[in-house]
């Protein structure tokens, strides 16, 4: 076999030099020792022992060439000359140990963002989701007919009947899963809030999860009307709060004070497609309900399917929409003519949330930009240095070294500074991921329009195989990048001009000296830098518009702690009296000055919406109603967080169960609904809180932005919990302190006056506000990071470059300063310079940032990417910068002395 | 009498490694010998130079044409000895065909004359 034998060779002599070596030697000894030995007796005693060996010396020639031949041959060869240059760059480097440091920490700095920005995007966008083949899985949702020319979703909830229609009617899906995402007070020792999710037996299955300890639900622990209570419980809570003991199988934890027996413990890291859940119960169990014929309107459960082999996802796609007629026909709407359907897409395309996508993209663009920029100013760097090794350049040309080898020798430098750069930025990724990591999806991103299936978030960034192998393609990329056009140019032959003492830079025409490689890169950077500065000047002032809107309430001082009741545990008509004992107890706390419930905080991406009506006004089709969003509040609500009253009076305690029933109205509400009128005193019906006969507006009030901080306040109705009592309430304390102090304190009242409610979900109102801007402050905030980075390092080009000509124009000033030039026309010379670059690069970027900026239109709130403020800031901070740093080079020219530079 | 060195013939280019090969069908040698053989076979016409002789041979072997192994040689000194491989032998064809119809065209050119 000759491959095998060409293998056991090669692999010897790579894994035995230092006997190759040897080998070679003697073998060549024994060729020299015969000759001579033949010469010797041929020569029949007219040459002696010494002479003959003397001649086959000479007829033998060169050993040591010999030996470099055959070690070239077998592949030695290329790391001997990779090991010199190593040794020859490693020892160049040390010469030069500031440059060296510098050119290490800009690579460190720019591959590490591009590696802790891609490790985000590949594990948000691209890494496959961690189930069993999950490209065969499916998100089929219910569409919707959609209201007032709006159209409808195609990702609506399914109720448990038409799932079960769905699923009885189709053939495509090999299983369907159910699941809710439901919050539960979980007592194990003590009560705490968990996420849960209610699902079906085949939510497992379907995912390809398997139990690590016990087993899944089983057929008869999901069939209604009484099935036995079993619970999975997640690693981490097994962990947490059973020490990760194998007996918890059987154990019986309260799910909202029922008892639920443990049956399995699920992989590590699974949280369910929500993300977040530690606890899983059937939909038997939990929402038995469900079940009941009246139910097919309820809908509360998301569905994934998989695929049956051979079937195409666009095959299931079409197919879904056939069942989703079917399913119309079996449950057919209230309201007749308003047609639902059903509609399918793979659940890897529903992964993130749109928006998240585009700017995590466009994140990755802005320090892939950086990058670039930190390339072109280290290829200035190595050009530089490459003009000031000319002439050790010329004379290797001129004594025989290859051009090629020249190149090699000179790219190895390159490849050194980007390795050790490289390695060094796995530090900077290691700390931009955790940065990354510690952000808390759960609380920064779930007041945002999010969509997106939750099992993927910022918490499953991590440093991986993919990781370490960007890094490294990103170093490798680099170093080619910033490596071959400084060593191509340098070893380009013409010896002759450089070897002359002097530069052949200054020989040459003043136009091609404009369009060197070096003021095509420094522009290149100005321009890249004004893209960069341009795209975050519109990220910061949509950040600007976002926090200068009044989210119409005063959040600051204002403590938020969430009460959970279950249903039944007190009695609905005592709820008002126990709310208002409580109050009482809270106000009573040193440093509490107002306290209120409302049932849904501000800002939370939307509460509580029903129907209403106009009992004054002729009736409307059933269906047809104008959708408000309805409020549980009580009285102080209003002045706890400073929301104003317009008209009107607001809710007393007067207002009671079984008194007249009234509400108060926005402000968006009233406009919309009596627009040329006074909304006091008008009749309504609320399709919520047995306000469905007839409640009378008493007053109206400022408009609160419920849903997001860039979405305009919708119409909201609010009712007061002493005249509707629902259990459930997140308390507000207005405070005189720091609300945070208070919250250890305020605990402890509620859990003495009650404790079985367990308290959770404690956190100030600013908080909650600050959540609301987290998207845009963190996307502004790295695109602010990497835009000054790119502008120090275009400052840092310019000047790199200005400096250089300036050393290299010094006898040209000299002789202009001997002929009468006064300081300030050299100084006008030099910045001259910098600005004519900083002019090119500017219009350059200006042209690219109009192109560039456009992506950035749906991240921005209130700011058109054209907007003309953002350039002219950007375009005059930019030149800024570019005149200090030609600056500097400056002065030092004007300082040249004519005579110095003339001898 | 043998001819003076100036009378020896550089070798055709790439021939080397096919005179090698017929060389080490004979029987196993080491490099002297080989550069012997193929002189005494050409009756002294062809010299063969070490500069290019020792490289080719680890071509062979990198090409797994051939192999190395030490052995007794009869002075008794250790020498390298170097076999000739299967693929060696088909690589040995091959070269043979493409050079006699290198010859055959170069005949054909000079008998036009």
């Amino acid at each position: 076999m000759s491959f095998l034998d060409a293998l056991g060779h090669r692999l010897g002599v790579l894994l035995r030099p230092r006997a190759f070596d040897d080998e070679m030697e003697e073998e060549m000894r024994f060729h020299l020792a015969l000759e001579a030995m033949q010469r010797e007796s041929a020569s029949r005693g007219t040459l002696s022992t010494s002479d003959a060996r003397l001649a086959a010396r000479r007829r033998f020639g060169n050993t040591t060439y010999i030996k470099e031949e055959r070690r070239r041959m077998t592949g030695l060869g290329f790391f001997d000359l990779a090991r010199q240059d190593l040794r020859f760059a490693l020892r160049t480097f040390r010469r030069t140990p500031g440059f060296t440091v510098g050119a290490v920490l800009t690579l460190a700095i720019g591959i590490g963002a591009n590696t802790a920005i891609f490790s985000a995007v590949n594990a948000m966008l691209f890494r496959p989701l961690p189930f069993r083949e999950p490209e065969r899985l499916m998100e089929v949702g219910l569409v919707t007919p959609g209201r007032d020319g709006e159209p409808g979703s195609s990702d609506m909830v399914w109720s448990y009947l038409k799932a079960a229609t769905f699923r009885r009617a189709q053939t495509i899906f090999d299983d369907i899963a159910l699941y809710s995402s439901d919050g539960m007070t979980v007592r194990v020792t003590e009560a705490q809030r968990e996420t849960g999710e209610v699902v079906d037996t085949d939510y497992l299955p379907t995912l390809g999860i398997q139990p690590v300890l016990g087993r899944n639900f089983l057929e008869e622990e999901n069939r209604p009307p009484k099935p036995r209570a079993v619970v999975l419980i997640s690693n981490e809570l097994w962990t947490r709060s059973f020490n990760a003991d194998p007996a918890v199988l059987g154990r019986t934890i309260d799910l909202d004070n029922a008892p639920f027996t443990i049956i399995g413990v699920l992989p590590p890291g699974f949280h369910g497609l929500s993300g977040r859940a530690n606890v899983w119960a059937t939909i038997a169990a939990r929402r038995p309900y469900m079940f009941d014929p009246q139910e097919a309107w309820d809908h509360e459960f998301s569905m994934i399917a998989r695929l049956k082999p051979g079937i195409s996802a666009e095959q299931a796609a079409a197919a879904v929409v056939v069942l989703g007629a079917r399913v119309d026909a079996a449950h057919p709407p209230p309201v007749p003519g308003r047609k639902w359907g059903a509609s399918a897409r793979l659940l890897d395309r529903t992964r993130v949330d749109p928006i998240i996508r585009r700017s995590l993209l466009v994140l990755l663009g802005a320090v892939g930009f950086v990058l670039l920029i930190a390339c072109a100013n280290l290829a200035n760097l190595f050009l530089v240095r490459a003009s000031s090794r000319q002439r050790e350049i010329a004379v290797r040309l001129a004594i025989g070294a290859g051009r090629g080898r020249l190149v090699r020798q000179l790219l190895t430098e390159s490849l050194v500074l980007s390795a050790l750069g490289g390695l060094a930025s796995i530090a900077v990724a290691w700390w931009g991921i955790h940065v990354l990591s510690s952000l808390n999806p759960a609380s920064t991103f779930s007041v945002q329009r999010l969509g997106g299936i939750g099992a993927v978030n910022f918490t499953t960034v991590r440093l991986d195989l993919s990781t370490f192998a960007f890094a490294a393609a990103a170093a490798l990329a680099t170093g080619v990048l910033f490596g071959l056009v400084p060593a191509l140019q340098a070893t380009r032959p013409s010896l002759a001009a450089a070897l002359k003492e002097g530069s052949s830079e200054e020989r040459r025409p003043r136009a091609l000296r404009r369009l060197s490689t070096r003021n095509v890169l420094v522009v290149t950077e100005i321009a890249l830098a004004l893209v960069l500065l341009a795209g975050s000047g519109l990220m910061l002032r949509s950040l600007s518009k976002l926090l200068g809107i009044d989210p119409g309430f005063v959040p600051e001082k204002v403590l938020t702690l969430r009460l959970n009741s279950t249903p039944g545990v007190r009695g609905r008509d005592s709820l008002p009296g126990f709310y208002q004992e409580l109050l009482a107890r809270l106000r009573a706390l040193p440093g509490v000055t107002d306290a209120a419930l409302g049932d849904c905080p501000p800002l939370s991406g939307g509460c509580n919406a029903t129907l209403i009506s106009f009992r004054d006004r002729a009736p409307v089709a059933s269906g047809t109603e104008p959708v408000v969003g309805v409020h549980w509040v009580t009285p102080a609500w209003l002045s706890t967080l400073h929301v104003p009253l317009k008209t009107g009076r607001p809710f007393t305690d007067a207002d009671r169960l079984g008194g007249r029933k009234v509400v108060l109205v926005s402000e968006a509400a009233a406009r919309r609904f009596w627009p040329n009128e006074s909304p006091i005193g008008k009749p309504v019906a609320v399709g919520q809180g047995g306000f469905g006969d007839t409640a009378w507006v008493v007053g109206m009030v400022g408009d609160v932005r419920f849903k997001t901080i860039d979405s305009l306040p919708d119409p909201d109705v609010y009712i007061s919990y002493y005249q509707s009592p629902r259990p459930g309430a997140l308390v507000h304390l207005r405070t005189s302190a720091d609300p945070a102090s208070l919250a250890a304190a305020a605990r402890r009242v509620i859990q003495h006056f009650a404790s079985d409610i367990p308290v959770y979900d404690v956190r100030t109102l600013s908080a909650r506000v600050a959540d609301a801007t987290a998207q845009t402050r963190f996307s502004a905030f790295l695109h602010a990071l990497f835009a000054g980075a790119a502008l120090v390092l275009a400052a840092v080009g310019v000047y790199g470059l200005v400096s250089f000509s300036v050393a290299q124009r010094t006898r040209e000033i000299g002789i202009r300063v001997a002929l009468g030039a006064a300081r300030s026309d050299v100084l006008r010379l030099v910045v001259g310079q910098g600005a004519a670059l900083a002019m090119v690069g500017a219009i350059v970027g200006l042209v690219a940032a109009l192109a560039a900026t456009r992506v950035l239109r749906t991240l921005l709130f209130d700011v058109v990417p054209s907007d003309p403020t953002t350039p002219i800031v950007v375009v005059a901070l930019l030149a800024g910068a570019t005149i200090v740093a030609s600056w500097i080079p400056a002065r030092r020219a004007a300082r040249v002395h004519p005579a110095d530079a003339l001898r | 009498m043998a001819p003076s060195r100036s009378d020896k013939q550089e070798l055709l280019k790439g021939t080397l490694d096919m005179l090698i090969l017929q060389t080490l069908t004979v029987q196993p040698m080491h490099g002297y010998a080989i550069a012997q053989h193929i002189e005494r076979l050409s009756g002294e016409l062809l010299s063969v130079e070490q500069g290019s002789l020792y490289p080719a041979l680890e071509r062979l072997l990198d090409r797994g044409w051939a192999t190395a192994k030490w052995g007794a040689s009869p002075t008794g000194r250790r020498a390298r000895y170097y076999t000739i491989t299967a693929s060696g032998r088909r690589q040995l064809g091959v070269e043979i065909t493409s050079f006699e119809r290198v010859l055959l065209a170069i005949n054909r050119v000079m008998k036009k004359v």
